[in-house]
């Protein structure tokens, strides 16, 4: 009996880990072989030992490409969380069609990312400009993805845009948790408006605030589909994140190995940050 | 019974690593040769179903299907990184040719007839486009397309304003314009490119043709050679729309084919799209002249489409009797009409109208190689200048370009010293 | 919140609601005008932007929907989620089943979970370019490779919320199956799997959510195969469009209205899923 069950559960374990070994541990091993070589994806190649790695570290652009994901990624966590906390409170408060309101906050979330963007391409291009021209506001009368200073604010917009409904939802979940005899207790010592959220609410959210930390920066560090629709990276490369380049150069541009070995220190670094950020969200909610 | 699933799961995991892409060529059911193409002018999609629809009407025994992707150079090379190769490409004479030829997937296709026919210096441009020489010829041009200065003729003539002819009558005539309250030129350099067309226009005219395989070999710096080009490029900036970064191309053809400007500097190919959103538009063209000397410049044309045979297909003479269809007169003729381009045959093909200023440059041979054809693409050259048109740094953009390039070519710089070194320099 | 009566209504809070949901409707707002007008009606006016279309003519859809091949490409989509869902749900809770009744007493089964469950850190940008050429090799080109890619993909997160959801789930359940001399497998299928029912509607929701809008996958895997996906599609014949917005507008909004129906219908369980999977 007891081998029967052993067995059962071999024989489930062993295929679908093999399935996994078979389309994700394989192609990661592959991926860091690549990653010696200058293979361009066709043809034949050569070793070329720790060289893709040398280069990376001098190469103008892939420093660029980091700056810029790291950059979207930390704005619009901060902006994605404070606006979503706020939102969250007011849809939480007392309110009418409140089921109505949740449903439709979350709406941006369910669409293809690719398709918002162009969409968001089209309003950044056309309709902004021409609001700003007859409001009169200088800076915006042209498309703001057309500047290689500013093209990173439509960027987060729209990852923006879409995140928010996301944490909205996660910080109702959280603010529902916490129970109503809180705030009377609060209430009879005083704490009213910010003190009440500082002292009494956010406290109670805090592993809620830690997985939208978790969700936002992951999700923005591997920001693609964004800038396929946007702006491809451009203008003058101000808006290449990791993720396009790797793409971008890796299978179209002939840089299969060197974008393998910029894939690898991908990998690193999104495991360090991983690792950190458990660590980080462990501790805080031990202190409490 | 339900253990089955299991079963299932393995027995696809086992399917899946057994099965193995289906090859070129096959012989499908019906006994008939397969053979696909797979051509990268998206624009051309129309020809060239037509062209499916009437081999297969008049061949029993092969079977043609031609596809014409959008960002066909991506789906191309993902499909050789999975070595899965269609039996023939159309591709441009760029650097993807350069590189494919390196990596021996196309076939050597000296015994094909049709070559004979072929203007020489096509075949040259594609011989001197190889990394380090072969002795096979691995692609028969079909086109070549040539870029200048699209202009609105009605608009020209009702202003009588003349083609210019070397650059001070340029600027010149750009100022005319302007004073009329006319925008001299549109530009779409959103697309990035789109800022390789008058770069190439200008550099054949102040650069020489071979400027790549100088540095190369360590002759000479970009820094000195493209200094005049990119100062005057930013001259031309001068006389484009406010913002010409926020347009695609697209966006530049709509505005140009609308009358918004004067003149577009871009290739010959854009001008089925500009006619697409204005058929009534009279569109002539005039070569660019960036050079101070009015007998100094030259005409930037080069292979727009060439078809290579893979070296994995098993059918070589099916492929022959293939290109030998497309290239029939009446074939070209047909192409050249549709997308206004020049043919790399001899022959007596009809030139669109729309090349009537450039007719002299061809009739003498006067036409230069696009310098970008020698640019890697993963160095993108486009975003460079791009970068540098918004930042208007000359010294910085020329000697980012130099560095660059060194590291992008150096497997190319280290593979032609090998080749010099066993076979002696040939020059 | 049962002490809600005796509150009023919170006036701030609502004003900033409706204000806040502007920014939501307006593009979509924009999209549906879009994609009706012609392109005789686009101006650079705000009243040009904001009017409705003169005409509420089919006609752009019709056109964009034999430009990218719309039936096609839906059926793909379709196809694909739904055998990733199902799939995932058959295969990610039998692992977590394994895994999570193990995992505590065996270090082979809680090496295996952390193995699978690390995959989470794994980014797509390493996989892609070896995956592209290693499905091909396979003859996995095609959209059963997307759909095997994708329940390996998703197999990291899924095998945790199932595995962690099982907790909950009593042994005692389970050997009182055993008592009457049923095998685990059976077991499984008869007792434990009906009862993670509300796992199931998290992982569907999730990874249903999740495939259906995915570009990048479909574009390693399927490109050249002139096979789309619905997303893929819009990528595909972006420049088709031109400048004819109104035609790639049209192609937006059919793209978008397959999920928007489904979000409309089941609106609670896909709140309540991505909730559940995030929280887990």
């Amino acid at each position: 009996m007891k081998n029967e069950r052993k067995r059962t559960f071999l024989l489930i374990t062993i295929p679908i880990l093999a399935l996994f070994v078979c389309f994700n541990t394989i192609p990661l091993i592959r991926g860091v072989i690549y990653s010696f070589t200058n293979f361009k994806g066709f043809g034949s190649y050569d070793w070329v030992g720790f060289r893709n790695y040398v280069d990376l570290f001098s190469d103008a652009r892939v420093g660029k490409s980091y700056l810029f994901t790291f950059k979207l990624a930390i704005v619009s966590t901060i902006v994605v969380n404070v606006i979503s906390l706020i939102l969250a409170l007011g849809l939480n408060s007392k309110i009418r069609a409140k089921s109505f309101f949740r449903g439709a906050y979350f709406l941006p979330n369910i669409l293809g990312a690719l398709v918002v963007g162009y969409i968001f391409n089209y309003f950044f291009t056309y309709i902004l400009p021409a609001v700003a021209d007859m409001v009169g506001i200088e800076a915006l009368s042209s498309s703001i993805l057309s500047n290689p200073s500013a093209a990173w604010i439509g960027v987060m917009v729209v990852c923006a845009w879409q995140a928010i409904a996301m944490n909205t939802i996660i910080y109702i979940s959280g603010l529902q948790t916490v129970p109503e005899d809180v705030y009377e207790a609060g209430g009879l010592d005083g704490a009213t408006g910010w003190k009440q959220f500082k002292y009494l609410t956010f406290p109670l959210i805090i592993p809620f605030f830690s997985i939208n930390m978790v969700l936002c920066v992951k999700n923005f560090l591997m920001v693609f589909d964004q800038i396929m629709a946007l702006t491809k990276g451009g203008p003058a490369q101000s808006t290449e994140s990791i993720s396009y380049l790797i793409y971008n150069n890796g299978m179209s541009g002939g840089q299969f190995g060197f974008q393998s070995a910029n894939a690898v220190v991908f990998f690193i670094v999104i495991v360090v940050i991983s690792v950190a950020q458990m660590k980080f969200s462990g501790k805080k909610e031990e202190q409490l | 019974m339900k253990r089955s699933k299991i079963k299932y799961l393995e027995a696809a995991l086992c399917c899946a690593a057994v099965a193995t892409v289906g090859g070129c060529g096959n012989a499908s059911d019906d006994g008939k040769i397969q053979i696909e193409i797979v051509q990268y002018k998206p624009e051309a999609a129309n020809y060239f179903s037509t062209v499916e629809e009437e081999f297969n009407a008049t061949h029993d025994d092969i079977h043609l299907k031609i596809s014409s992707p959008n960002d066909a150079m991506t789906i191309l090379r993902t499909r050789f990184i999975r070595e899965d190769y269609p039996d023939i490409i159309g591709i441009g004479g760029d650097i993807n040719y350069s590189y494919f030829v390196d990596a021996e997937i196309l076939a050597d296709v000296s015994d094909y007839e049709g070559l004979q026919n072929i203007n020489q210096a096509y075949l040259d441009i594609d011989e001197a486009l190889e990394l380090v020489p072969t002795d096979g010829i691995y692609a028969v041009p079909y086109v070549a397309n040539a870029a200048g200065v699209l202009y609105n003729r009605d608009m020209f003539a009702e202003h009588g304003w003349e083609i210019p002819q070397n650059w001070d009558e340029l600027i010149t005539l750009c100022d005319e314009i302007k004073a009329e309250g006319i925008l001299p030129f549109y530009f779409g350099f959103k697309d990035t490119w789109t800022c390789l067309a008058p770069w190439n226009a200008m550099a054949v005219d102040l650069a020489p043709a071979d400027t790549a395989k100088q540095v190369n070999r360590g002759e000479t710096t970009f820094s000195k050679e493209y200094r005049e080009v990119s100062e005057k490029y930013l001259k031309l900036l001068n006389y484009g729309p406010d913002d010409p970064f926020a347009y695609g191309y697209n966006d530049a053809c709509t505005a140009f084919a609308r009358g918004e400007s004067a003149m577009y500097p871009i290739g010959s190919y854009a001008a089925p799209q500009i006619l697409s959103v204005n058929p009534d538009l009279n569109l002539d063209s005039f070569v660019m002249p960036a050079s101070d000397n009015s007998d100094g410049n030259t005409l930037n044309s080069g292979i727009d489409l060439q078809f290579c045979v893979m070296a994995d297909c098993p059918n070589k003479e099916a492929a022959y009797e293939v290109l030998n269809f497309l290239y029939a007169d009446e074939n070209i003729q047909k192409y050249i009409d549709a997308q206004t381009a020049i043919p790399c045959k001899e022959g007596d093909f009809e030139l669109p109208s729309i090349l009537d200023g450039m007719t002299d440059y061809i009739l003498e041979g006067n036409m230069t190689d696009y310098q970008d054809h020698y640019y890697p693409s993963e160095m993108a050259v486009d975003a460079q200048i791009q970068t540098f048109l918004l930042q208007k740094d000359v010294d910085a953009f020329l000697s980012k370009f130099d560095t660059d390039w060194l590291r992008y070519n150096r497997d190319i710089i280290r593979l032609v010293q090998d080749y010099e070194k066993q076979h002696g320099n040939a020059n | 919140m049962k002490n809600m009566m005796n509150k009023k209504v919170n006036t701030p809070a609502m004003i900033l609601l409706i204000l806040g949901l502007s920014t939501i409707i307006f593009p979509l707002y924009l999209t549906i005008v879009i994609a009706f007008k012609q392109p005789s009606e686009m101006t650079n006016s705000i009243s040009g932007i904001l009017s409705l279309p003169k005409v509420w003519s089919l006609n752009n859809f019709r056109e964009a929907m034999e430009i990218t091949n719309f039936w096609n490409s839906l059926r793909n989509s379709l196809l694909i989620t739904l055998l990733t869902v199902a799939l995932s749900i058959a295969v990610h809770s039998l692992m977590g089943y394994a895994l999570g009744r193990n995992k505590a007493h065996s270090k082979f089964y809680s090496f295996v979970y952390l193995f699978i469950v690390s995959g989470m850190f794994v980014p797509f940008a390493i996989l892609m370019m070896p995956i592209a050429k290693q499905t091909a090799e396979m003859g996995l080109a095609n959209w059963f490779g997307v759909v095997l890619l994708y329940v390996v993909f998703y197999m990291p997160m899924n095998v945790l919320l199932y595995s962690g959801y099982l907790v909950n789930i009593p042994m005692a359940l389970e050997e009182a199956a055993k008592v009457d001399g049923a095998s685990t497998w059976r077991t499984y299928w008869k007792i434990i799997f009906p009862v993670m029912r509300p796992m199931h509607a998290t992982v569907a929701v999730l990874t249903a959510l999740a495939v259906w809008n995915d570009v990048m996958t479909p574009l390693i895997v399927m490109a050249g195969s002139e096979q789309n996906t619905l997303p893929l599609a819009q990528l595909n014949f972006q420049s088709q469009f031109g400048t004819n917005y109104n035609l790639a507008f049209a192609s937006y909004l059919l793209s978008l209205i397959p999920i928007l129906i489904f979000y409309i219908i089941c609106q609670k369980q896909i709140l309540n899923g991505v909730v559940n999977g995030a929280v887990k």
